[in-house]
């Protein structure tokens, strides 16, 4: 019985997003195949986020609201590590690690950086752990910003993508060309895709596994971990890394899709866009944040031309406002038809936090 | 000679200028069913909280076998053997109820997030007896047939019960029950009474708090009574049960 509901969610879900991607075919008869690669590499990058941020909060019920803060981290370390140019005055640094070493690090300490913003919060619970993870972010974001010398500070970084585009598999570049849109885009566009797959193939594994059993426990009742003889703080560290980690890469492959990285990237939107598609999708599901992304991107990317198209002779300024009223009263519709998202169980509603 | 399992002394804690808990020495022995009563505010419950490492004490130590756990983390207390239960029942509401049990009766070594990558044969064994045991907990105590159920689905006092089986999966040498009873309805309240006698007959050193003055008489070998966070009697049932600091306690002093 619960399979069969379980199914029809799929179904549900697929139905949706294959509309949403119809829609923005419909909506844009001309250059469709460059704005759906543009939306699909965002839906996978904050998708990959949304699946970190679903260990926390999903599994282990860690308010977490620094998730910029882990992509930042994972991002920085990984692009400061390889040939660029940093700063004002573009600055060249041509020795650097190659792009796979520096990805692993950049992960790694995407982790480590979750366990020491773990250290001293994880004995807060609900909303007190959420005010030390957004201050975290902050922090770390105006550190970023002053840092010039290091990280460019607000004039960036640049000069960095041909480290990861000179792996680009050539059939890509023909298809950029009969289709009109940028290779470089669908080369880190498969890759985000890519990284979802073993994502979830890794995550399912350890979703049926004992440690994500004792994770769900945390998430039910602390005290309760305890006293069954678990370190309940050693638990949540655990997924402060793990789910750190995966934002660690989400934001790699951010930077790369951007082409420039600036401090101004990790503002907190960023993590309440990756909050909107984990809760659209279902927390605590696995692939539910993939379908959420998507949807979530349609609608942003495409509120503006229903907008246009609602309203003739509107100027960009009137046409920007309607758009963010259209973005609100959609989510509201998903959020009031399906409160738990697309693909989460009723029983397992997880928006209420102890 | 009779072997005392947790000894306390001088054992102090205080919230803001109330005294909630204050004993000098007290200790339990090895295989007695002891009950903790003594009326609202007694410090009862803070007193478990202070042994079981929930709270840290103010002042004062705390024994168990040689060891002194005073300060000592839940966890760490748990795992040596010393298991308890909450006061209101604290289930894994959004687990089936199988899951519930699997997770606190697997060892840590089984719930390591390597292990739980590699999947290794030996931990497919493992579980596989955990389900086993876990089954036959719940045959016993009546909730066979909700194993898939989540827990937040139970009554009230099937959570009792579910407590009760995943404080007992880890074959504790000493269980602290926090009101096994209280909001359970007469015909269960029974059920888990002789549940508790049983587990004191197979050798578990069972310490409870409970209000239920009829069922304390009836199933305890001694009655700790606690007022104002002080120890006021220590005794079997029928001494505490004509002792004068008890009726006081319980009904006021008389004016003579």
């Amino acid at each position: 019985m619960i399979t069969k509901r379980f199914s029809l969610q799929y179904i549900f879900a697929f139905s949706l997003t294959i509309f949403s991607i119809y829609l923005v075919f419909f909506l844009n008869p001309e250059g469709a195949p460059r704005i759906v690669l543009n939306l699909f590499t965002f839906a996978g990058i904050y998708g990959l986020s949304a699946i970190g941020l679903n260990v926390h909060f999903g599994w282990t019920g860690l308010l977490n609201f620094g998730h910029a803060s882990f992509m930042g981290v994972g991002a920085y370390v990984t692009l400061l590590l390889m040939p660029h140019a940093a700063g004002r005055e573009g600055v060249v640094i041509t020795t650097g690690l190659p792009f796979f070493a520096a990805l692993t690090i950049g992960i790694i300490a995407a982790s480590l950086f979750g366990l020491l913003l773990g250290l001293p919060a994880i004995r807060l619970r609900g909303d007190y752990l959420a005010i030390v993870t957004i201050a975290a972010a902050e922090i770390f974001r105006l550190l970023v910003r002053d840092l010039e010398s290091i990280t460019g500070g607000v004039y960036g970084i640049i000069n960095y993508t041909e480290n990861f585009q000179r792996y680009r598999p050539s059939f890509i570049d023909d298809l950029s060309d009969n289709l009109d849109f940028s290779a470089s885009q669908g080369w880190v566009c498969i890759a985000a895709w890519i990284s979802i797959l073993f994502i979830v193939l890794f995550l399912k594994r350890l979703n049926n596994s004992p440690w994500g059993r004792a994770l769900r426990a945390v998430r039910e009742d602390e005290d309760a971990v305890r006293a069954m003889g678990k370190n309940a703080v050693w638990l949540k560290l655990q997924s402060f890394m793990l789910g750190a980690g995966i934002a660690g890469l989400s934001g790699v492959l951010l930077a790369f899709n951007y082409g420039s990285l600036e401090s101004t990237v990790f503002i907190p939107l960023l993590t309440f866009y990756v909050w909107a598609i984990m809760i659209l999708g279902g927390v605590g599901t696995i692939t539910g944040p993939i379908f959420g992304s998507i949807i979530f991107w349609v609608i942003i990317s495409e509120t503006d031309r229903l907008a246009y198209i609602l309203f003739e002779n509107a100027n960009g300024q009137q046409l920007a406002g309607v758009r963010f009223l259209l973005v609100g009263v959609l989510i509201m519709f998903l959020m009031i038809f399906r409160p738990n998202g697309l693909l989460g169980k009723k029983e397992e509603l997880l928006l209420d936090v102890k | 000679m009779l072997n005392n399992l947790i000894s306390v002394k001088n054992l102090k804690k205080s919230f803001g200028g109330i005294k909630a808990v204050d004993v000098q020495e007290l200790s339990f022995i090895e295989g007695e069913l002891t009950s903790i009563i003594g009326p609202n505010g007694a410090g009862k419950t803070t007193f478990f909280d202070l042994i079981s490492g929930f709270q840290n004490a103010d002042s004062g130590d705390v024994f168990l076998k040689a060891n002194n756990i005073s300060n000592s983390q839940p966890y760490k207390i748990a795992r040596m053997g010393m298991v308890r239960t909450f006061q209101l029942t604290k289930v894994f509401d959004r687990m089936t109820v199988m899951e519930n049990l699997l997770f606190s009766g697997s060892n840590v070594n089984n719930d390591s997030f390597l292990r739980s990558i590699f999947k290794l044969n030996s931990q497919k064994v493992y579980e596989k007896s955990l389900k086993d045991k876990a089954n036959e907990i719940m045959n016993n105590l009546n909730i066979g047939h909700m194993a898939d159920s989540y827990a937040r689905e139970l009554s009230g006092g099937q959570k009792k019960l579910l407590e009760l089986a995943r404080a007992i999966i880890n074959d504790p040498e000493i269980l602290l029950l926090d009101e096994p009873l209280a909001g359970v309805n007469p015909k269960l309240a029974e059920d888990i009474l002789s549940l508790i006698k049983k587990l004191s007959e197979d050798g578990i050193t069972v310490i409870m708090v409970e209000h239920n003055i009829e069922a304390v008489m009836k199933i305890s070998e001694r009655i700790v009574v606690l007022a104002e966070g002080s120890l006021i009697a220590d005794g079997s049932p029928s001494e505490i049960r004509t002792n004068n600091n008890v009726i006081e306690a319980y009904l006021g002093k008389s004016d003579e």
